[in-house]
């Protein structure tokens, strides 16, 4: 476990740079959106746009970022370090995962205080529609998971084409790409062919987990898991695979 | 099989990179306890050699048995591995690329560190990236030999260094080298003063060995010092 703290405390000192550089752009474009609004220059829509592009552009930054972590290892030559540590695979994978995961986390937490700080007009108007304080916290911490379990899959597929590139001397953007295509149509026909074995598994009401009926009577939202658990066990197994991979198959470069 | 007092068996090694065959079925057997010199010109495969030892390409052919296992997790953290390349993480300052690579092996030493860091001349609070190349070079040593790891591998530890830090790379080696316990292969291409470290030697050409024994012998054999057989070799 020390270990693997360790790993992942230095992928996220790597990221520190990054991360800072991005809450404060955040933080400036609403300070200045505000600014804007409330001297007359700017529409009060201005503020949602403010908002809203950080959210945008998180997802696209995330999965750039988990593909330059690993990138840069290779880049600047400490994939030497890496690679001569007796640690398994999965822990380096894992760590990696787990930075990008508390990324995440930390530059939603910064857009939600922007928001609280130069917004706090407009999220009390929000506020004033939606059913409770409560019920709103509720829905963001279970849109916040649904969005690190998306963005873990999205990170897991990178992470096995950057692997599997580094396993070929040559075109090696090419295989990386293709792994990334191949790999996701693989999952994706896993799942429809391990739905059957899922179909016992009752429908996921989602009108109650996010009590839809608290904001509008009448609300039926229900999530079919059964083709998306093949999914997510061939997700698992790209985690597993990609570790295995990185710890005996993988090298520096030539 | 290995005997008990074999560190490293080579056997048929082979390693072919996209535009040059590297090693061209190396054989190699080294006891435990001695210091080994790899010598050959650039681009002689002597790297490729290491690398292979330690895990970080895999060989195309042909067999690797450190303390008669195969590589792996455990034959890695017996090997302290240091690379010709800047391998240090830049932002991270001389006492936490200490205390991260302390954290992986069991075999870490800590009170050597401060004697380590004192006689190289480094000030642990300082930035990798504000070290020049000898200082890095110093800070990679101390990396290795702050371990009590039972086989050392120094990839060209003295490539680019100035002589200053080239003196005080060879007095470490020769100060903490524990030879009832270590073995040690270094890989160079310009043997010179460093020649008395060596116990043996081999020389490596175009991914083959052009010629290996015991300094000594070959000092004896040839009427020669090991440098300017190096140079007559390689001529």
């Amino acid at each position: 476990m020390k270990r693997f703290l360790r790993l992942l405390r230095k992928d996220l000192q790597a990221s520190l740079l990054p991360m800072g550089f991005l809450s404060g752009i955040t933080l400036i474009l609403m300070f200045f959106t505000r600014f804007k609004i409330s001297t007359g220059g700017w529409p009060i829509e201005a503020a949602f746009a403010s908002i809203v592009m950080p959210l945008v552009f998180l997802p696209l930054w995330l999965l750039w970022q988990s593909f330059q972590t690993l990138r840069t290892e290779w880049r600047e030559d400490t994939v030497y370090t890496l690679l001569v540590l007796p640690v398994p695979g999965w822990q380096v994978m894992l760590a990696k995962l787990l930075a990008i995961w508390i990324e995440y986390t930390v530059l939603l937490g910064v857009t939600a205080i922007g928001t609280l700080l130069f917004f706090a007009p407009l999220v009390q108007e929000a506020m004033e529609i939606l059913p409770s304080v409560v019920w709103a916290l509720r829905n963001g911490l279970l849109l916040y998971l649904i969005g690190l379990a998306l963005l873990a899959s999205v990170v897991i597929f990178v992470q096995l084409a950057f692997v599997i590139s580094k396993m070929v001397g040559r075109v090696q953007g090419l295989v990386a790409i293709w792994t990334l295509i191949l790999s996701g149509w693989l999952v994706e026909k896993l799942g429809v062919l391990l739905e059957p074995l899922f179909r016992w598994m009752p429908k996921l009401p989602l009108h109650k987990l996010f009590r839809l009926d608290e904001l509008r009577q009448g609300i039926v939202a229900e999530w079919n898991l059964a083709p998306e658990m093949g999914t997510w066990l061939g997700i698992l197994a790209i985690l597993v695979l990609t570790s295995y991979l990185f710890e005996h198959y993988v090298e520096v470069n030539g | 099989m290995t005997t008990t007092n074999q560190v490293l068996v080579v056997r048929n090694l082979r390693k072919k990179y996209p535009k040059v065959e590297a090693l061209k079925g190396i054989d190699l057997t080294m006891p435990q306890g001695e210091i080994w010199g790899l010598l050959g010109p650039n681009g002689s495969g002597k790297s490729t050699l290491l690398k292979c030892i330690v895990g970080l390409v895999n060989p195309d052919g042909g067999d690797i048995e450190i303390f008669g296992h195969s590589r792996s997790r455990h034959t890695k953290a017996q090997i302290a591995f240091v690379p010709e390349v800047e391998n240090l993480y830049r932002w991270m300052t001389i006492r936490q690329a200490i205390d991260f690579t302390s954290t992986f092996y069991d075999d870490w030493e800590e009170e050597r560190v401060p004697g380590l860091l004192a006689f190289m001349g480094l000030d642990p609070s300082k930035k990798v990236s504000s070290l020049s190349k000898g200082m890095r070079a110093r800070l990679k040593l101390i990396l290795a030999l702050a371990r009590k790891a039972p086989l050392l591998l120094l990839d060209e530890p003295f490539s680019g260094i100035d002589p200053a830090s080239r003196d005080r790379i060879v007095e470490g080696i020769v100060r903490q080298f524990k030879s009832e316990e270590q073995t040690m292969i270094i890989s160079t291409h310009a043997v010179g003063d460093t020649e008395q470290l060596f116990d043996a030697v081999v020389f490596l050409d175009e991914g083959t060995i052009n010629l290996q024994g015991y300094a000594e012998d070959l000092r004896h054999q040839y009427g020669k010092s090991i440098n300017d057989l190096f140079k007559e070799v390689f001529a």
